[in-house]
């Protein structure tokens, strides 16, 4: 029976490289595996072909620190197993192998043995990028790295298998999480307590020398580590740290001995524990379906495939009138209820409120205002590179559902501009906020030097007429690149992934800026122009406003260029040819 | 009116439908018959302006849908097998959105209407991950003829659906065939088809074997009078055993 499932697993990924493979046929794909495997060349396998590095600054008391760092490491996350999961058993299928092999006559063994050769897959991809990074940083010989770390990431996955048949046997016992979690919980904080006692008695208090290098903070970590009840705890993790650690062949072959029992052992106690999984499996695949559909449809991988809420409209849509202006109306409500009207002018009451008299006010710390106002100003510019990626309620989330989009009776442009504008007006409102909070109390500088109103509100004017088309522009880039390349961004038919996704994914990162600051060279010399000129007729204060209304027509020149120009994408858009590729 | 001629589509090089030309008048119900793989849904999408055709000519009530898509677009609804909607608008606010899409004053009455008809009434407050699969086809079909197209295709879309519901969607479809609507229905369900249907166009591997009304196609597939159905012409049309020996 194991030769099926083998055959399966090994055909699946033959199959899926074979197709990642005909991808490449595709310029765009060529263009991002050349990019990728550049990168992983320049970055890793350079070092790694370039021979055995000496792994640098081992000294015998480094390397012990090493093991101990490791070791706690290790305890921590198989006591994260113990303690933090509340689920029963379960272990990954997709839906697929869940509808042939769970009716299928196959052994429960045979099921278990299926997942843990599964999982050999991602522990030697795994395994692969770890010591590429880890010998990139550390050296070391690479087989050594190699097989340590794959000698700690089987140990580890075995046991959090063998962890989670343990708890559900406990919870089959009677034993409720809560109560399982509490005696846990007290184990470990009995073991800190007497670590800490210990030591306490047995290791000389630090005194303030102590900390003064690190060197001698390493020394006071090792010691508190190395002896007492914590050297017991953590003798069974160094264990299966130290080969990784290993510096030459031979100490690697005595400390791979060890762990090779430890596994040895966590692969009986997996396959003696008697405990149903089929039914809590069945219903990880389903949530692990959901989760891949969220992602699918724009949504984070973290993101829980929740159940969607009703929301209120933010205001009445009418059947009539601008149809861009619907498409704004239907991402509100996908936004969320905190996107209305309402709350914008309520969230500038309070910063006018809180940040007017605090402006205005001489017996604030001389440190407050500055540092709201830097603060409020920063987080406004830090909105404009986080927005776009956060703000998803644009054709990104919406080309799932692109069948629908192209019946309707409209011209591209028309739905390219309707989808911008939900994540433009949210953006734009916070950033109007935030200017608003930093004009009013940014009223004096770090040195303690007083700015006048006026210089605050003209740069606070100025930075907000910019705003809008700024989050235009920048929420067309990645928009425009779901239309250009559908297939690199999730786009509902296919998850990304391989080397050449990765390469698309730095092509496309690079490319973002690279178009965003071209973009703004134009407006940005029609600002400086502007301002230099008018302030031979008009004050400064009133240059900047006006500079930036001239910046923002040239930005919203280009953003109309480019929503015109996406439209005719859109409309010459065939989603099905592209999900054929 | 839908007049269709020589629609050809291409994936790479790959003709998912090949000069392929029909008509079908006011009125007229036709059923889009044809096995898997034959250029069914690719044909509809294409009618409909979702896909772009490679080549050829695609009529909708007068408009032409790759000169005038906007026109076209107006007259038309498609309801593909699966139903598309958005999983955060309530059952009215599709409609609300509908509406605004293809700007239709006066939507309310109508909405409600088409709401009642569909035994939706109810539901107006929900969401549609909190409908039935059957009702989300209902709430889809209802977004789509709240402009009251002149041209509708459906594509398989008595799936999901009760006895009942069944029912019902059929008087839906001949009613709005009554009513003057031009109507393409692709399935497989032959013998609903065969219930439902004036015309028949029988595809196979994207191009078209036969068509004409329902009347003449089984007159001239059957071998004595009347022993033919639906089904029948379609392995016989299209040279299909459907595993008989």
């Amino acid at each position: 029976m194991i030769g099926a499932l083998i055959y399966l697993q090994s055909q699946s990924l033959k199959n899926r490289l074979r197709a990642r493979l005909r991808r490449l046929k595709k310029p765009k794909y060529l263009a991002g595996a050349v990019v990728g495997a550049a990168y992983f060349y320049f970055f890793f396998f350079r070092h790694f072909f370039a021979g055995r590095r000496p792994t640098t600054n081992v000294t015998p008391e480094t390397l012990l620190l090493f093991e101990l760092v490791g070791a706690l490491a290790l305890f921590v996350m198989v006591m994260s197993a113990w303690i933090f999961p509340h689920e029963r058993a379960a272990l990954a299928f997709s839906e697929a192998e869940i509808a042939f092999l769970f009716p299928a006559p196959v052994t429960r063994k045979a099921l278990i043995h299926f997942k843990l050769l599964r999982s050999q897959l991602a522990i030697l991809f795994t395994t692969l990028l770890l010591t590429l990074v880890t010998r990139r940083f550390g050296g070391g010989a690479g087989w050594i790295r190699a097989l340590g770390w794959w000698l700690i990431l089987s140990t580890l996955n075995l046991h959090t298998l063998a962890a989670s048949f343990a708890r559900t046997r406990l919870l089959e016992r009677g034993i409720s999480n809560w109560r399982r979690r509490a005696v846990l919980l007290s184990a470990a904080t009995a073991l800190v307590v007497a670590a800490s006692l210990w030591v306490r008695h047995n290791v000389p208090a630090p005194r303030a020398s102590d900390f003064e290098s690190l060197e001698m903070m390493k020394y006071y970590f090792r010691h508190t580590l190395e002896s007492g009840p914590a050297s017991y705890v953590l003798y069974p993790f160094r264990l299966v740290v130290r080969p990784y650690l290993a510096t030459d062949g031979w100490t690697f072959l005595v400390a791979a001995g060890p762990v090779l029992a430890l596994m040895l052992f966590h692969y009986w106690w997996v396959m003696k524990s008697d405990v149903a999984f089929e039914e809590a499996s069945v219903d990880y695949s389903r949530k692990l379906a959901e989760k891949i559909a969220v992602l699918r449809a724009g949504g984070g991988w973290h993101s829980p495939a929740r159940r969607v809420k009703k929301k209120r409209p933010p205001f009445g849509l009418r059947p009539t009138g601008l149809a861009p202006i619907a498409f704004l109306w239907k991402n509100l409500i996908s936004a969320g209820q905190a996107f209305t009207l309402r709350t914008w002018l309520l969230l500038a009451f309070v910063a006018v409120c809180i940040g007017g008299p605090m402006g205005a006010s001489r017996r604030t710390p001389e440190w407050l205002l500055p540092t709201v106002g830097i603060v409020t100003a920063i987080l406004a510019g830090y909105s404009l590179l986080l927005g776009p990626a956060i703000l998803r309620q644009d054709l990104r989330q919406d080309l799932v559902n692109a069948d629908v989009l192209k019946m309707y009776p409209l011209r591209g442009w028309q739905i390219v501009l309707g989808e911008l504008l939900a994540p433009t007006a949210i953006l734009t409102g916070a950033q109007w906020c935030l200017l608003l909070l930093a004009a009013t109390t940014f009223s004096q500088t770090p040195g303690g030097g007083l700015i006048p109103l006026a210089s605050r509100l003209s740069i606070g004017v100025g930075a907000a007429i910019i705003a809008p088309t700024l989050n235009l522009i920048s929420l067309i880039i990645p928009n425009a690149s779901v239309l250009l390349f559908p297939s690199w961004v999730q786009t509902g038919r296919e998850r990304g992934g391989g080397i050449e996704v990765m390469g698309q994914r730095l092509i496309f990162m690079l490319g973002s800026v690279l178009i965003f600051a071209f973009a703004l060279v134009p407006a940005a010399a029609l600002f400086a122009l502007v301002l230099f000129a008018m302030k031979i007729f008009i004050s400064i204060t009133a240059a900047v406003p006006l500079a930036a209304a001239f910046a923002a027509m040239v930005m919203a020149a280009e953003a109309a260029f480019a929503v015109w120009w996406m439209g005719r994408l859109f409309e010459r858009f065939d989603l099905s040819a592209e999900s054929l590729s | 009116m839908i007049e269709v001629e020589g629609l050809t589509k291409l994936y790479d090089e790959f003709p998912a439908v090949s000069e392929l030309s029909f008509v079908v008048h006011p009125g007229e119900v036709t059923g889009l018959v044809g096995p898997n793989g034959a250029g069914k849904t690719t044909t509809l999408r294409c009618l409909s302006g979702i896909i772009p055709a490679t080549r050829g000519t695609i009529r909708i009530a007068g408009a032409d849908l790759g000169t005038n898509p906007l026109a076209a677009k107006r007259r038309l609804a498609f309801f593909s097998d699966e139903p598309r909607l958005f999983d955060y608008l309530t059952v009215w606010q599709h409609l609300v959105f509908a509406a605004r899409i293809y700007q239709v004053p006066g939507y309310e009455e109508t909405g409600r209407r088409l709401l009642e008809e569909l035994e939706m009434a109810d539901k107006v407050d929900l969401l549609p991950g909190e409908l039935s699969r059957g009702m989300k086809q209902k709430l889809a079909i209802a977004c789509g003829l709240l402009h009251t197209p002149k041209v509708i295709f459906f594509d398989e879309p008595l799936t999901g659906l009760d006895p009942v519901g069944i029912r019902r969607m059929k008087n839906s479809i001949l009613k709005r065939a009554h009513d003057g609507a031009a109507i393409i229905i692709s399935s497989h369900l032959l013998h609903l088809l065969e219930e439902v249907c004036s015309h028949v166009l029988i595809l196979k591997t994207g191009r078209k074997v036969i068509d004409g009304t329902m009347g003449d196609i089984l007159r001239k597939f059957s071998e004595q009078p009347g022993d033919a159905n639906l089904e029948e012409v379609f392995f016989r049309a299209t040279g299909e055993t459907g595993g008989a020996t």
